[in-house]
């Protein structure tokens, strides 16, 4: 079994949520807020009303160019500037859906304008010739770990020496390509996400979300280290009863936290079988660790969750505390699970966990550099 | 004489799920739709679930609910002649 | 230089096969029954994954320009009442999916790529990197129909598994490796595919500053 990469730097961070920038989506998650509302799961075509949290001043359905581009181009202006693209600099663009919410309008409206964001490689190459990178850039993209794939990626090429920093961008926003399909599998249905609490049916919520992050050998104050991956391949939709999955992707953050005190920053959208099973795995590699996940503020940011929750996670070691879990009512799954904010002092680092269809997992240990 | 609503539901599910080599005859009543003999998951549960909101005019709101509603041929027989829209029953 | 050797590869150019051809030709690769929600493209790439015999320390890259464009078609189309299945088929990396669980087979490292004109260096780079000592890099197309209309789709469809290694084994086909050069060319995937396919020899520019060089045995 191959070991996780060395540590790695975070030199920048940054995201974009209905909250704001990384500080304000940290306030407002530490006040327990939730930017998730009732809207029609398919936009203005009706249908029934699900929890979804989209950037202000943005409706579900697309419009050419689409809307969420001024929020990515307002976060990529928070980039370092760095010649990013050139050789030795490269950018791995992660994300789950790209523009599809252009393919949804191109189909039912026939509209070629739709067309030219509706493909990750369309999109993307977009996006670079706007931000004027270079030509050295990735997609990758694996539904919900699609940002950590990116951070490790990002991590084996600055350790290799052919990159002298790289930055990883991460974006997902919603249509009713999306919604639709999460609706069509049930789990994307009225009920609000109640992340890691027990109750009769599972539910989640969604989100728009992107996220940056600039990792660097030597530069910046927060590590990134015992980055780790593992595909059950069991189902697309279910894990390993076991929870063997969960279990197996923690090893390399645990070896990394070597026995220092952490907390853990779960991938936890609202269903129960997989958040019992997260909480179980977390708890078993990580006794006494407070257990948090953020989607039932955020909603789940799909691709882009693993950066974003990077970023908010960053701000809370850096303010000191961490927000609680949001979302729901009812007995937490495990008494580990922090329904309140609580001080990071007392933590050596946070493990921040993902997890995908197909019974993917990815998690990293983020600590003090 | 098989219950017409038994019959019409063991077609759909051959049909909706391209079960090429299975004859609705040919699935039991009683058994575990997911899991049992047929090789179903539960995928292959929501997309008949979508063909049978349509048809029959019902509304199952969550994964576990759907997970009830198809325990087997019976049950979803029984869920369907309870819920659905009476007009869109075979008779 | 970055470099493996190529303890294996299969390669699979259907040409103007019809998909229904390419079920039928490829079904025996798969139990019975299991082939009912796999794509073209899954059954393509599964097929020649599954004779690479990926295992669970193995480390996975996948590269695809457009992925699942027929499941995303059909999802598309399923609206206002979508398919879940299509839903599912349609997310990237479903092709490699499709198959490894359909043997349960875990697997560590999965790198999915997508698209981009510099998508067959990237993958390279992803493999060459990886820390596993067998890196299976594999890839393929499927021809759209609507999506291709627009652009957004290939308009071919291939499939082909290779592993790499970084000791050279008995039966090894050949060496594939990068290295920094100043020249600004590219290689795009399908031409990538088509000098896999036709075990030629490359010695040119893959992608802006770096070369790649491809030798058989």
């Amino acid at each position: 079994m191959a070991d996780p990469p060395p540590p790695v730097r975070v030199a920048a961070w940054g995201c974009i949520t209905p909250f704001g920038d990384a500080r304000s989506t940290h306030a407002a998650l530490l006040g327990g807020e939730s930017a998730l509302e009732a809207v029609p799961v398919l936009g203005r075509e009706g249908g029934d009303p699900v929890p979804l949290a989209l950037l202000g001043g943005r409706t579900l359905d697309e419009t050419a160019p689409p809307a969420w581009l001024s929020s990515v181009k307002r976060l990529a202006a928070t980039v370092p500037a760095g010649d990013w693209g050139a050789p030795g600099r490269p950018v791995f663009v992660t994300g789950s859906n790209f523009g599809v919410g252009g393919l949804y309008a191109l189909r039912r409206t026939g509209n070629a304008a739709f067309a030219e964001w509706g493909a990750p490689p369309t999109c993307t190459e977009r996006l670079r010739l706007e931000f004027g990178w270079g030509p050295d850039v990735s997609i990758l993209s694996h539904a919900c770990v699609s940002a950590h794939l990116g951070l490790l990626q990002a991590t084996r090429a600055v350790h290799a020496g052919i990159a002298d920093e790289a930055l990883v961008l991460s974006f997902d926003f919603l249509s009713p390509f999306v919604s639709g399909g999460f609706h069509a599998l049930k789990i994307l249905n009225s009920e609000f996400p109640a992340p890691y609490r027990e109750r009769a049916a599972g539910s989640i919520g969604l989100g728009d979300g992107a996220g940056f992050a600039v990792l660097s050998r030597g530069r910046g104050d927060w590590s990134l280290s015992g980055q780790a991956l593992y595909n059950e391949m069991h189902h697309f939709t279910s894990n390993r009863a076991d929870g063997s999955g969960f279990a197996a992707c923690l090893e390399g953050a645990s070896a990394a936290a070597g026995g220092r005190r952490v907390w853990f920053k779960g991938h936890g959208t609202g269903t129960l079988e997989a958040g019992r099973m997260e909480v179980a795995a977390a708890s078993a590699a990580f006794p006494a660790a407070p257990i948090v996940g953020w989607k039932g503020g955020l909603g789940h940011t799909l691709g882009s969750c693993g950066l974003v929750e990077l970023a908010v996670a960053i701000e809370s070691l850096r303010h000191g505390r961490a927000p609680g879990t949001i979302g729901g009512a009812g007995p937490p799954m495990a008494p580990a699970v922090a329904l309140e904010s609580f001080e990071t002092a007392p933590y050596g680092g946070v493990v921040c966990a993902s997890n995908a269809f197909g019974g993917a997992h990815a998690a990293f240990l983020l600590s003090d550099a | 004489m098989p219950d017409p609503l038994t019959a019409r539901l063991k077609q759909l599910i051959v049909e909706t799920l391209r079960l090429e080599d299975v004859a609705p005859a040919d699935i039991p009543d009683s058994e575990p739709l997911v899991g049992g003999g047929l090789s179903l998951d539960s995928i292959d549960a929501l997309e008949l679930v979508v063909r049978l909101e349509k048809e029959f005019g019902i509304k199952i709101a969550s994964s576990e609910e759907a997970r009830h509603a198809l325990g087997s041929v019976a049950a979803l027989t029984t869920y369907i002649r309870e819920r659905g829209d009476p007009s869109r029953l075979p008779s | 230089m970055l470099e493996r050797h190529i303890q294996f590869l299969v390669t699979d150019d259907p040409g103007e096969e019809t998909a229904a051809a390419t079920r039928e030709r490829l079904k025996g690769h798969f139990p019975p029954g299991a082939t009912r929600r796999m794509t073209t493209l899954g059954l393509l790439l599964g097929s020649t994954l599954s004779r690479a015999e990926p295992g669970e320390d193995d480390g996975l890259v996948y590269a695809t320009g457009y992925a699942e464009s027929c499941a995303l078609e059909g999802f598309l189309d399923s609206f206002p009442t979508p398919s879940p299945t299509l839903f599912q088929t349609s997310i990237h990396p479903s092709a490699v999916q499709q198959l490894m669980i359909g043997r349960q087979r875990p697997v560590r490292e999965l790198m999915p790529l997508s698209g981009g004109p510099l998508l067959a260096f990237h993958a390279l780079r992803a493999s060459l990197l990886s820390p596993s000592p067998r890196s299976i890099l594999c890839g393929g197309e499927e021809k759209g129909t609507w999506l291709l209309a627009h652009g957004l789709a290939s308009d071919r469809t291939f499939a082909f598994a290779a592993a790499l290694t970084r000791e050279r084994r008995p039966g090894a086909a050949g060496r594939i490796g990068i290295l920094r050069d100043e020249g600004k060319g590219s290689l795009g995937l399908p031409a990538f595919f088509d000098l896999l396919h036709a075990r030629r020899p490359f010695d040119g520019m893959i992608a802006p500053g770096w070369r790649l060089r491809l030798e058989w045995l």
